[in-house]
């Protein structure tokens, strides 16, 4: 017979005394650093870490790229572009932009003790060859051919792209040949050990944490000399702010709001820099009737007060962005003058209702205007995960029904609100593309036909849908220059499309989350050094900086 | 015989239907993993990648359905459960065997005091209908298990980990740790379950107090009681071998469902103290569209629901006979 219930006072008493134990245990002995405190980054990816480290797989190069593993430059996208040789020490164009030579640097080795070649760079390239799955940047769409020759590495183009280099030096990590060889399928290999030329050489992984220590031979010398590195897991923004604000963590790329109250105050030397890097703007479907008159377009952006926005949806920590396009202050030298004198004044709620009125439109009982009986009345989709963008988009729809448009925000499910964006199949919404090192790359993001595709076919970026031969030929034309003066005239005439056709309404920009205290470690990027880009998801950025901090005095 | 055929039998019809909701139903949800992925990138991923990580996922390669049925059969029964997109390229029984065990050490455990201890205080509070434990327990209890988790879970890092400092504030285990065998780690592992556990069983324990004291109350009326105290038996024994196994049955049940549950976790526990566990892996499977992690989670879920229901009717079966003769 059962004699569970006699039992259960004798459980009870046995758990009892193990809390009892567990308490006057609270006190355990944590094991004593003396040289140097370890630095520890609270960078909250709401997952356990998988511990696997490949390089080419975009969920783990954050982990693996810049730290580990190194690019051929440094290309700087707070600086438009300037590129520091890194793997390489230089890069010449020749053949007319078509064929691109580096030359690769004497002395590297990588942590197993064998030296760095341009052969392992040639075989690089050519793994992403042989595997589209992991060429993530999509060199191969321009490249035909790579290969080595003494310390030269010479890449041949199928068409002039010199805006790839951006991919191609500062994006692609090297890895070593002799290593990926012997890997059978480097696609679905999680690479556990991963042998890299850089300053860290990850040394413990855990589903908790991830461990770097500095690399004792690292090729810089006097730079890699931070000795121990942390980066816990952390599945909630509230448990990894807790963490960064008791001064458990020294770097964090973190979204926290009220961060005055909530940081800075807490301990001396707290920081943040939120630097601007892309914006984040409203895609107008312009297959849907009333969002292809650029008349409306041009309403709603006038009809928007981005600063309010800013102020209300954000606490204030992205600023409004500007119709050209241009990020400022980040690439305040690529503005246009006349793009910028063409908009006026942003927000001009009377300037937007004349343009509707001039446009044919009345306003209609409801106080909506509309044209032919039709209505403007919109649906404007966001990611409903986000709750700042869902705030957001609530104050730039009570903007606009002021102004007679009638906007309904629809927060939606991540994964359904991507696959609708895709696929073309929504009204306005609400989203961020990642940029690149100059204006360039966000406007052949949103503007290039190519990147583009019918609706209900996926559509990588230039989701609105927008196709105009000229723009496509002025996008082709900036790929085959390396002149800088026709750079900027370019990039002046697409501000310039961006101003007369609206086919994207920047609203916020986009920032680096990044918070910092600068006594624990120093040589962190700051607006008078933007050296790199701060935010730990930033690759291969947050390991170059790693690589230039100091240990506090 | 007949009874325990007819239980296996419903077991294994009950598997099967779940095996195949299971298939279907993540399978109506839009997009797909490589634009789930993307979606998670926050766009600090080249948009091309998208190309590239359909490659790896093997998205565009589309099968039929009712052979990719029919296959998915096959795997889940040879324990082949795939690989995990949002964890790629790692396979699903990898990614959970790291995360199963937390969550069935510490809700597992915490489960079984919050039964055991709500059990015994019930039974304790109906025998002695109308004293202070009676007035004062039921009341609190109704109140507190009111209380979510979560907001329990925060007051008590609130007050406990910020505040007093007396328990760590997040995790399993000391972050930089290594998990060994040694009794320190041990110790850190408890200690940084205090808390979590005690949120668990501080909202939970309510339910068993309640339940376990009106059916006592039913119990103790019942004429055999009677009949025993006429006997002159020690109370200890009334309690605990005449009403306590007869008010227990309904709670049985009750308590294997629960334990069944147990695998998936207490997802709003494991986010809000940072635990590593399957509760919170599920819901970012959902998230990812990880097929693979989400079909291998809640068959690992419905799998344990089914045969602790399994065991509890063979229990039930076992203390109370007439369960046995029904026909």
């Amino acid at each position: 017979m059962l004699k569970i219930f006699s039992k259960f006072q004798k459980v009870i008493g046995v758990a009892l005394t193990g809390i009892a134990l567990v308490l006057t245990q609270s006190l355990i002995p944590t094991s004593a650093n003396a040289a140097q405190v370890p630095l520890n980054l609270a960078n909250e990816q709401g997952m356990l870490w998988p511990c696997s480290f490949n390089p080419f797989n975009p969920s783990s190069a954050p982990y693996s790229v810049g730290v580990t593993y190194e690019t051929l430059s440094f290309v700087n996208s707070l600086q438009s572009g300037k590129s520091t040789p890194w793997l390489a020490t230089s890069s010449t164009w020749s053949n007319s932009n078509k064929t691109l030579t580096f030359t690769i640097r004497d002395g590297v080795k990588w942590s197993d003790g064998t030296a760095l070649t341009s052969g392992d760079v040639a075989y690089t390239f050519n793994l992403l060859k042989k595997n589209p799955a992991l060429d993530i940047n999509a060199v191969w769409s321009v490249l035909s051919s790579v290969t080595a020759s003494g310390n030269n590495v010479t890449m041949q183009f199928a068409q002039s792209a010199v805006p790839y280099y951006y991919y191609i030096a500062g994006q692609v990590p090297i890895v070593s040949q002799s290593v990926w060889s012997k890997i059978a399928n480097p696609v679905t290999d999680p690479i556990k050990n991963p042998i890299g030329t850089g300053g860290y050489i990850m040394s413990k992984c855990t589903p908790q944490n991830i461990q770097w220590t500095n690399n004792p031979n690292y090729w810089q010398s006097g730079k890699a000399v931070v000795k121990v590195v942390n980066m816990p897991a952390f599945l909630s923004n509230d448990t990894c702010n807790q963490y960064l604000a008791t001064g458990q963590s020294q770097w964090g790329s973190q979204f926290i709001p009220s961060i005055e109250s909530y940081y800075v105050k807490k301990k001396a030397g707290n920081t943040y820099w939120f630097p601007p890097v892309a914006n984040v703007s409203l895609f107008p479907n312009l297959t849907v009737p009333g969002l292809n008159d650029v008349a409306v377009r041009k309403a709603i952006s006038y009809g928007i007060d981005r600063v309010a926005v800013n102020n209300i949806g954000e606490y204030g920590y992205e600023p409004a962005a500007s119709q050209t396009g241009v990020v400022t202050p980040t690439f305040s030298s690529w503005l246009d003058a006349a793009s910028s004198t063409a908009i006026g004044k942003s927000y001009d709620p009377a300037k937007a209702e004349s343009i509707l009125k001039a446009a044919g439109y009345a306003k209609d009982a409801k106080g909506i205007y509309a044209k032919a009986g039709k209505e403007l009345a919109f649906t404007l989709s966001t990611n409903g995960g986000y709750s700042d963008w869902v705030a957001a988009m609530q104050v730039v729809a009570t903007q606009l029904g002021k102004i007679g448009i009638k906007i309904t925000v629809a927060p939606i499910a991540a994964s359904t609100f991507y696959s609708n964006l895709y696929a073309g199949k929504y009204q306005l919404a609400y989203n961020a593309e990642s940029g690149g090192p100059t204006p360039f790359y966000e406007m052949r993001q949103w503007l290039y036909s190519k990147n583009s595709a019918p609706i209900g076919t996926a559509a990588s970026s230039n989701w609105e849908r927008f196709s105009d031969p000229a723009v496509d030929k002025l996008l082709d034309q900036y790929g085959a220059t390396t002149d800088s003066a026709s750079q900027h005239s370019i990039t002046n005439q697409l501000q310039q499309v961006m101003v007369n056709q609206l086919p994207v309404i920047p609203v916020l920009e986009e920032v680096d989350w990044f918070q910092y205290n600068s006594k624990a470690f120093t040589g962190y990027p700051s607006p008078s050094n933007p050296y790199a880009q701060p935010g730990l998801y930033n690759i291969p950025d947050w390991g170059y900086v790693l690589d230039n901090l100091k240990p506090g005095a | 015989m007949k009874f325990l055929l007819r239980r296996v039998g419903f077991l294994l019809i009950a598997l099967w239907a779940a095996l195949t909701l299971n298939f279907f139903i993540p399978r109506l949800m839009p997009g797909n993993p490589a634009q789930a992925m993307m979606a998670k990138f926050h766009g600090h991923v080249n948009p091309l990648a998208l190309k590239a990580l359909e490659v790896a996922f093997g998205v565009n390669t589309h099968q039929n359905l009712i052979s990719e049925y029919f296959q998915y059969l096959g795997n889940t029964l040879t324990g082949n459960l795939g690989v995990s997109v949002s964890y790629f390229p790692l396979s699903v029984t990898s990614v959970i065997a790291k995360a199963l065990p937390w969550s069935l050490a510490l809700v597992g455990v915490a489960t079984i005091f919050a039964f055991a201890i709500g059990t015994v205080l019930g039974a304790i509070t109906a025998w002695r209908r109308g004293g202070i434990l009676d007035n004062l327990m039921p009341p609190v209890f109704i109140v507190v298990s009111a209380f979510p988790y979560f907001w329990v879970g925060l007051l008590s890092i609130w007050l406990f980990a910020l505040t007093l400092g007396w328990f760590p504030l997040l995790g399993g285990y000391d972050e930089t740790a290594t998990p060994t065998f040694t009794w320190g780690f041990i110790v850190n592992i408890l200690w940084h379950a205090v808390l979590p556990a005690f949120t668990i069983i501080i909202t939970s324990i309510g339910g068993w107090i309640l339940t376990m004291r009106n059916n006592m109350l039913t119990v103790l009326s019942e004429d055999y009681v009677k009949m025993a105290r006429a006997k002159g038996l020690k109370n200890k024994r009334i309690i605990w071998q005449y009403a306590g196994r007869n008010a227990f049955l309904p709670n049985l049940t009750g308590f294997a469902m629960s334990l069944g549950f147990v695998i998936s976790g207490a997802i709003l526990v494991e986010y809000v103290y940072n635990y590593p566990g399957v509760g919170f892996m599920l819901l970012q499977a959902v998230v990812n569209e990880d097929y693979a992690l989400m079909q291998a989670l809640f068959l690992l879920i419905t799998v344990a629901v089914l045969v602790s229901i399994f065991i509890s009717d063979i229990l039930t079966a076992v203390l109370d006979p007439r369960t046995r003769v029904q026909t």
